[in-house]
This record gives C-alpha cells, structure tokens and sequence, in this order.
C-alpha cells in the first residue's frame, strides 16, 4: 500500500511538466498513477475515474483548483488547469471503460436493505436507474468499496464539502443502511 | 404463411436450411426510413386558438391553451371502451424515466423522451418519421430525472427544449435544427424539462434549478429568430412580502417572524439565489391576453434560516400580460415554505362560480398539499379551496435535524402530473400521491450550483404508501368519487367527451374509468411505469389514445422506453 502510494506521489512530481502537455494523451499521463494505467486504481481509496460521467469529471477537477473539494494531491493538479482542459480531461475518461474492480455482489439481505434505505432518501431520482448516474452526477455502480464508504463517511463529516446536498442525505440515512449501501453499489 | 413471413420464421430460429436462405435472399426488403419525412402542414395560430374543440389533432401537450386535457371526441366511450386494444407500440431509443405528453399534428405524432430526444411518427401506424437526438452538452444538473415534457407546434417548426438548458427550433418535417439558443448557465443548476408554450409567435418557457439556488425565471422568445421578448423574475428583488403566518387554507405555518425579520437586517434580501423554479406549461387566457403559470419552491428548500421573508413569489399562482411579460397578480399558497410542498402542476383556466354562485372565469391548479385551489382570474384571488385528496397530518411541523413526520410527503399530493376538468361535470381529476415522509433540516451556505435541498425529506420505511385518482367538484370544493391505488401516483390524466377518463400507474396498469363514477371500464399492463399523460386524437376516421409507459425517476418506477397508442376495431 504504501508502496503504491509512493508510485502514485512520484508521477505527481513529473506533473508539472505534463500539464503544459499538448496533446490531451500528455496531459493525462500523470493521472494513470493513480487512477491506474488500465482504470483501475492503485489505491481502494481512490476513485474509479475511467467510465465516470464527463461532467462529474469536470465538476470535481473544477472544485479542487477552486478548494470546494479538498484533496492535497488533487488541488495542485488542478489549479494548472483551465476550463477547457478539465473539459477535454473529463470527456477524455468518461469514454474509457468503466474496469470491473471484481467485487462481489451484496448478499440478498444486504441488498434488501440498501435498496429500502436508496428509496427512502432518493438516490435513484439523481444517479439514476442502476446507479449508471449522468452528467454531473456520478456513476456508482461498480465503484471501489473502500472508495465509496470513506466518500459516504466524509459526506457525513462534511470533510468532503463540495455537495452539502449530498452530506445532508447521507446524514439523513443511518450508519448501518449506509454500510449496506456501500456493499450493494460496489457489487454493482 | 407468407414468404416473406416464412423467411422472417427461418431467420427467427436460426434455420441453416439451404432453401430458407434462398428464400430469405429473394425477399426484397421493405425500405426502413431512418430520417424520413413528415408530410405535416404548417400549424396556424387560428388552429391552436380552436384547439379546445378539435378533435382530430392533440396541438398542445395539455390539449389547449386553456389546459383542460379535455378531449372533445367521443368515438370511444362508456359503451365500446371494453374493446380498445393496442394499434401499434413504439420502442424510443432511450430507456429512462417517459413524461412526455404526445402532441397530434395532422396525423403526425411528436413525442419525446428523457435526455431531450424528440420523434416525429406516424399517428395511424406508430412508424417512425424522423428523430431529433440532442447533443447534450457535458454539463446538466437538474432535479428529479433527466426528464422532457414534451414539444408544441407553430407553422412548421417543431419548439424543444433541452436539459442542458437550450431552446431549439426544429424544422417539423425533417427534424432539422433551425436554431438553438441558450436559455441560462446549467453549470449554475439551470435545466429544461417541461414543453415550451408558443403562441403569437412568442416560445414560452420557465426554468428548473430550484432545488439548486437559481433565481427562476418565465421568459418569451422569438419563435421565428430565438431571440429573448422579455424575462420575468419569478423572484422580485423585494421578495420580503406581508409576512403571512397562515397558508392558504388559514393553517399556522409556525414561522417565527422576528428572528426573520432580524436576519433579513442582517443579509438583505435573498432574491438572488431564492430558486423558484416554473416546471410546467403556462395556460393563456387569449381574450385578456394574460398567461397563468404557478412557481415553484424556494431554495434550499427545508431551510429557512437564510431566505427571510415570503420568499415571492414561490409557491405561487402568477399571471404575467403575455406581449410585456409585467406582472398582472399572484396568490402565494405557501409563504416562506420549508417543506417543498410547492405548486407545480399546470394551471387550468375554466369558468367557475365564485362565492356568489355567479359564474366568472376562474383558474385551477392542483398543489402538493392535496388541496385544488380555485381562483377569480381577474385578480388571483382564491374562491375556494377542496377537500385534501390525502391525508395530512402534523401539518405544518417545522422540519427539525432527527426528522418530524408530516403527511403529505414531500411529493404530494399531486406532484407536476397535469390534471384534466370536464366542464360538463363541472369536476377536475388529478392524480396523487400519499407517502410518509420525515422532513429533515440542515444548514449549508449556497454551494455554487450544486443540490441545496437545506436537509432531506425520506419516506419513512414501513409506512405503507399509495396513490388515487380523485374527481373534485370546483364548484363546491367537495369530492364527488375517489379510485385508491396501491401506488403513489404520478404522471397525468385525460378527461374525454366520451365520459371517460384515462390515467396510468407505476405498476404499468393504464385504465380508462367512469368520469362521472369513477368506476373501471377497461385497463391494460403495459409492462412499465405508464407515469406520463395521455393524449388523444383522430387518424382515418379513428379515435387513438396515446400513452408513453417508461417509468419514472423521482418515484422509482420500473423503466421502459413505449409509446403505447390503442384503438377500436
């Protein structure tokens, strides 16, 4: 882990350099460090990026050079770039496909709950029908366990303050639906 | 058997015989029209005036300019409902949440789906005539599904517009694009889903984004050019008010108007980023020349704490003079509300008796709160009020953080459904919701855009939810039959000069019913969600009726992507 986690600094130090890349391939180079080389990322804790929807793309690399969202690898990443180059960057992923991370399916019962808990709060009426999201909201079916549940956990802290709608929601749902949620949405 | 069926047979079963393949090669396949033609003559004004008492076509998405979804043809009535059945399905290409509210034009149907796709098709066979599908930019944020309402007609242009908040022209044969404009900033939580409104060569059209502090707005644009006319607010820069502590019905809403009152000292007024969103058509009044429309909630939209004041003109009846766009009146049904139970579906003009028993032109709407509201259309003054179509309980609790249980949830009531009136009858049918919900409040400043609901309404689980399909005498505000239904509902209803009405339900049940009884003469399983309303029309001497059954996004029912149109031998 640790190990990875050094890999993914170190291509964030040739960043620099890649952000005044030309072609959008250059530009993207340092995020595979990360977000992996074949979509799938280094660390459970970071998000699925290949696949996402464009404009959730564009919206979160738009909040961390802004410091909605909070991040100390993302933010100076981000600050380099301009609208259009978040754009090119985010419809550049979106067109990737989505990596099956290869987790399993939530038991029935977990199920069960997490899609009562879903239809209490509304999930589906922004992410839509199987979680597939669109737009500027993101896709979460499928999406990393461990990524999920510190995003939900963050959500409820408001560390992640860049959707108090969303922190608003989350702390509307209990602790244990939530668990049963993050389950359900990663088998996905 | 045929041999084209034949052939169609082997094909089917995969049957490697050597002469089904000959067969199968002789065949000359039928020409498919990927973008064909619609052979339509232009719409005049003329015609969408009469549009009340037409029959053949469906020129508006409520039927007309005054929003009765009354259908004057009585081909299909009471008698020979029994035997409708379906004349053709078509299969859209987008499997998602289906509001749209089909329009006829001269045997060409246009219906459209989620995402902004638009189509045109054959009103007799179902075969598809062209399809408009929108390049929709990267950016929509908007509320409660990627929805569109549907699309009206003016000469031989087709008026749409977009999620990502654009207004186009398209040419009504082709599907091509005449133009485009920009609406407003989507990045900013701006987003189109209802159907424009055009007459006298103005496109009426409101704006989503209330659940994402916008500052709404109904706007009229050129329809030949797309250039802007004129831009109401729907919040004034005073949007303080009288500090009503009553809703509409005399219910104490338990403001507390001094600490108000001393946050508006502190902040000024909220206008700015109040919301007051419009998600459905206006009606117009063509011989005053006024249009009626109602806004919606105020953002965020469980937290009062940061908007003082009324928060005008959400939660409100507005009539504008439709050639200025100036403020005629308005009526705020809910003032500073903080549980979403805002006004939504369409108004609909009508004559009704006043307090009096004298007869005048009224305007209704149907409110989440359950009530239909009825109003002088002189000057927006409510005469009545009916009977709530569901239960209320523990209104109005003020939202709290662990969650106060109030009935009727946020949904409604009757949510954006259209309703239908049989003046005849002198009865309005809507369509409900009852779900339980807790009302959750959390404080937040304005997050650029982004979802500010100011807390969270959640359906109590355990709590058995349903729906029903109401009559409501306006006259007298009381209930004249009511269908319960084991779902909430949503979606919209038909009245017909048959004596019918017909409404869907998230089930995929589709029924026509007994206008003057409510009883159930036919119904149909349409396999998903029928949460869109019906539309009717004449093709070759027939009465269709015409229904999209795609489920629905807000309240989770079961996707499809059919337009469902059906018939009688």
């Amino acid at each position: 882990m640790f190990g990875k986690l050094m890999i993914c600094g170190a291509a964030l130090l040739l960043f620099a350099a890649e952000a005044r890349a030309e072609t959008i391939e250059e530009k993207v180079q340092a995020c595979t460090g990360c977000h992996g080389e074949d979509g799938k990322p280094v660390d459970k804790t970071i998000p699925t990026i290949w696949g996402q929807q464009a404009g959730y793309l564009y919206i979160q690399l738009r909040d961390f050079k802004r410091g909605d969202r909070k991040s100390e690898i993302m933010q100076p990443i981000a600050t380099q770039f301009e609208r259009d180059d978040m754009l090119a960057i985010a419809e550049y992923f979106s067109q990737k496909p989505w990596p099956d991370l290869g987790q399993p399916r939530a038991p029935k019962d977990v199920a069960a709950k997490a899609v009562s808990a879903s239809a209490s709060v509304g999930c589906p009426a922004c992410h839509l029908d199987r979680f597939q999201g669109d737009g500027t909201v993101p896709r979460l079916a499928g999406m990393g366990r461990d990524y999920l549940a510190k995003t939900i956990a963050d959500f409820r802290t408001r560390a992640r303050g860049n959707n108090p709608g969303m922190s608003d929601l989350m702390l509307a749902t209990s602790p244990d639906d939530l668990a049963a949620l993050v389950d359900y949405l990663a088998g996905l | 058997m045929h041999v084209k069926a034949l052939a169609a047979f082997a094909a089917a079963v995969g049957v490697g015989l050597l002469s089904g393949a000959a067969i199968a090669q002789e065949v000359k396949q039928e020409k498919q029209s990927v973008l064909g033609n619609a052979n339509v003559s232009p719409v005049t004004q003329e015609q969408l005036n009469a549009a009340d008492r037409n029959s053949k076509d469906f020129l508006l998405t409520n039927g007309n300019y005054a929003q009765t979804r009354f259908y004057p043809g009585k081909q299909i009535g009471r008698d020979n409902v029994k035997n409708l059945h379906v004349a053709w399905i078509f299969q859209t290409d987008v499997k998602e949440s289906l509001e749209t509210s089909p329009i006829v034009v001269d045997g060409v149907m246009y219906v459209t789906t989620s995402f902004s796709h638009v189509y045109a098709l054959d009103a007799k066979s179902g075969q598809q005539l062209w399809h408009y599908a929108h390049k929709m930019g990267p950016i929509t944020v908007y509320c409660c599904g990627p929805n569109n309402r549907g699309v009206q007609v003016l000469g031989d242009r087709v008026y749409l517009a977009t999620l990502d908040s654009k207004l186009i022209a398209l040419n009504a044969k082709t599907g091509e694009v005449v133009w485009t404009t920009n609406i407003a900033d989507p990045e900013l939580g701006y987003s189109e889903t209802m159907a424009p409104t055009v007459v006298k060569d103005k496109v009426l059209i409101g704006t989503n984004g209330g659940e994402y502090g916008i500052r709404g707005f109904v706007r009229a644009y050129d329809a030949k050019t797309g250039k802007q006319l004129w831009n109401f607010n729907t919040i004034p820069e005073n949007s303080v008010g009288v500090w009503a502590t009553k809703d509409a019905t005399g219910r104490d809403m338990h403001r507390n108007i001094q600490a108000e009152k001393d946050m508006l000292a502190k902040i000024g007024d909220p206008y700015a980023k109040l919301g007051g969103g419009v998600w459905q058509n206006p009606s117009v009044d063509l011989a005053t020349n006024r249009i009626y429309f109602v806004v919606g909630n105020p953002s965020p939209d469980l937290d009062g704490s940061n908007r003082p004041g009324d928060n005008l003109y959400t939660n409100s009846l507005v009539s504008l003079d439709l050639d200025t766009g100036k403020y005629v009146c308005h009526f705020q049904y809910i003032a500073h509300d903080v549980w979403d139970l805002d006004a939504v579906s369409p108004t609909v003009l009508v004559n009704v008796k006043d307090k009096d028993g004298k007869t005048i032109p009224g305007v209704i709407h149907a409110g989440k709160t359950g009530h239909i509201y009825v109003h002088d259309r002189k000057d927006c003054s409510l005469i009545r009020f009916s009977e709530a179509m569901v239960p209320q309980e523990n209104m109005w609790v003020l939202p709290t953080k662990e969650g106060a249980r109030m009935l009727p949830g946020a949904n409604g009531g009757v949510e954006w459904s259209p309703i239908a009136t049989d003046p005849g009858q002198e009865l309005a049918y809507a369509i409900n919701l009852h779900q339980p919900m807790h009302y959750r409040v959390e404080s937040s400043p304005y997050p650029n855009g982004k979802l500010w609901l100011g807390g969270a309404f959640t359906a109590i689980p355990g709590e058995q939810q349903s729906g029903n399909i109401t009559a409501v005498n306006y006259n007298t505000g009381k209930i004249k039959w009511q269908v319960k239904t084991p779902e909430p509902m949503i979606g919209g209803i038909l009245a017909t000069a048959g004596g019918l009405v017909f409404t869907g339900e998230g089930n995929g049940k589709f029924a026509a019913y007994n206008s003057s009884t409510g009883r159930e003469l036919w119904s149909f399983r349409a396999g998903a969600g029928v949460n869109a309303p019906p539309s009717s029309y004449m093709v070759g001497g027939k009465q269709y009726v015409v229904v999209g059954a795609g489920g629905n996004t807000q309240v989770d029912f079961k996707r499809g992507n059919n337009i469902i149109a059906f018939t009688l031998d």
